[in-house]
């Protein structure tokens, strides 16, 4: 076998675009020529350790996408968790002196009656759960779809839009929302974006349902969830 | 506007604008990891795997000295976790079935992930600088369409078929053109031996 014969074999095997043919001619010239074995091994590792790592030398330049704005709730909480609430607080306030002692002493009591007030005022807000989806999928599905009478706890919110509905799915959370469900009908997810308890939000995605009805289903147990999930 | 070094001891006090900044300055690298063609991930599993080795710089924060270790280091957690994910999927797929004949064991795809799995476990991320930078001067050697073509095989893993249309070339000179371009960056490679050792070490 000559060598550009040889080389393009070799090729193929470690490429994995052989034919159960060529990999036994290419066993068969290792036997007869010994010496190609070694020239087929060098070949092989330079291959494996450059696919494996091209594409990451390749990923250090990459500039897109960005960070979606659903994900970075999640993201925080994960930073609250590892440093604790202490480590975000800036630095002056970790600053001691007499005049500060009395001050914090003198109003540490209105600051635990506001804080008094605000428990109360958690405790006692109606948090909402609300539905968002495309108006024209409301008008297309008819019966089989979603209604408000389906998800009497929810609010559906309706858009027309996609700049208007991708900027209410990246909105945070409000103080008052216990959370926000959408369909993503281009992936077959469904995003829950909730509050798990005061100051910690998740996102959850699930697989869709393959149907208006199923995943008019979905939904209705997915607000029976939450609505039924204590903070 | 942070500097670099500013940012990286405001991420090791735990401050949570500059944490704000770095996963946004750091995810589309951790996208692109996790989008390693060995893997062929989705973009939702992509996203999930990003997310995930962006928290794992956390407790990573205050081993590195400077900013752009976090970025070589999430690139090498993406890739790793894309490519045992990938894995996992497939084993459960095939339900951990034996493998019985040399033929079989060749088209089963896991075999293919267990050295690439084992040289990004140890891959540090100097190493993947050093070979970034050889990547770049291999490729910058060679005639432009051989680098494109080579690139297109090593980093976005096109098959011959794609390959051969895109370049306008017969399918056959396909695997010479390509072993020429992997001989040349293998020359760059043992100018530096100590890389060269490690690479090949992790692959046996």
């Amino acid at each position: 076998m000559d060598n550009e014969s040889f080389t393009d074999l070799a090729m193929r095997v470690i490429s994995r675009e052989a034919t159960d043919d060529e990999r036994r001619a290419l066993e068969a010239e290792f036997v007869s020529a010994p010496a190609r074995r070694e020239e087929f091994e060098r070949l092989k590792l330079t291959h494996d350790v450059l696919r494996a790592t091209a594409p990451m030398a390749q990923a250090a330049r990459a500039i897109t996408p960005g960070l979606p704005a659903y994900r970075v709730n999640e993201l925080r909480t994960a930073v609250r968790q590892h440093f604790g609430p202490a480590a975000n607080r800036p630095k002056s306030r970790a600053t001691s002196g007499g005049l500060i002692s009395v001050l914090r002493w003198i109003f540490a009591g209105g600051g635990l009656a506001m804080l008094g007030c605000a428990v109360v005022l958690l405790c006692f807000e109606n948090r909402s759960i609300e539905i968002g989806l495309y108006q024209t999928d409301l008008m297309r599905n008819g019966d089989k779809g979603l209604s408000a009478a389906d998800v009497p706890s929810a609010r559906l919110v309706a858009f027309d839009q996609d700049g208007a509905f991708d900027q209410w799915q990246n909105r945070p959370l409000a103080w008052n929302e216990r959370a926000k469900i959408w369909v993503d009908n281009e992936h077959d997810l469904l995003h829950i974006v909730r509050r798990v308890q005061i100051g910690q939000v998740l996102t959850d995605t699930r697989p869709l349902a393959p149907t208006n009805e199923g995943q008019r289903e979905q939904i209705k147990r997915v607000v029976e969830e939450l609505k039924n999930q204590s903070l | 506007m942070w500097t670099d070094r500013d940012l990286l001891a405001a991420l090791q006090r735990g401050d949570g604008e500059a944490w704000d900044e770095a996963f946004r300055r750091l995810y589309p690298a951790a996208f692109a990891a996790a989008r390693h063609p060995l893997a062929a991930l989705t973009p939702s599993e992509a996203e999930d795997i990003a997310i995930e080795a962006l928290t794992l710089l956390l407790p990573k924060v205050k081993h590195v000295a400077e900013f752009d270790e976090l970025r070589l280091l999430v690139i090498t957690i993406a890739s790793r976790k894309a490519i045992s994910e990938r894995r996992r999927q497939l084993a459960g797929k095939r339900g951990g079935g034996d493998l019985t004949s040399l033929d079989a064991m060749q088209d089963d795809e896991t075999i293919r992930f267990e050295p690439a799995e084992q040289l990004l476990t140890r891959l540090s991320g100097t190493d993947l600088r050093e070979l970034s930078q050889l990547l770049d001067a291999a490729l910058s050697g060679l005639e432009p369409r051989q680098a494109d073509l080579l690139r297109d095989f090593l980093m976005h893993h096109l098959p011959y078929r794609e390959l051969a249309e895109k370049y306008r070339m017969p399918i056959g000179s396909i695997g010479v053109s390509l072993a020429r371009g992997l001989d040349k960056i293998r020359a760059q490679l043992q100018t530096m031996p100590k890389l060269s050792k490690e690479l090949a070490a992790y692959l046996r």
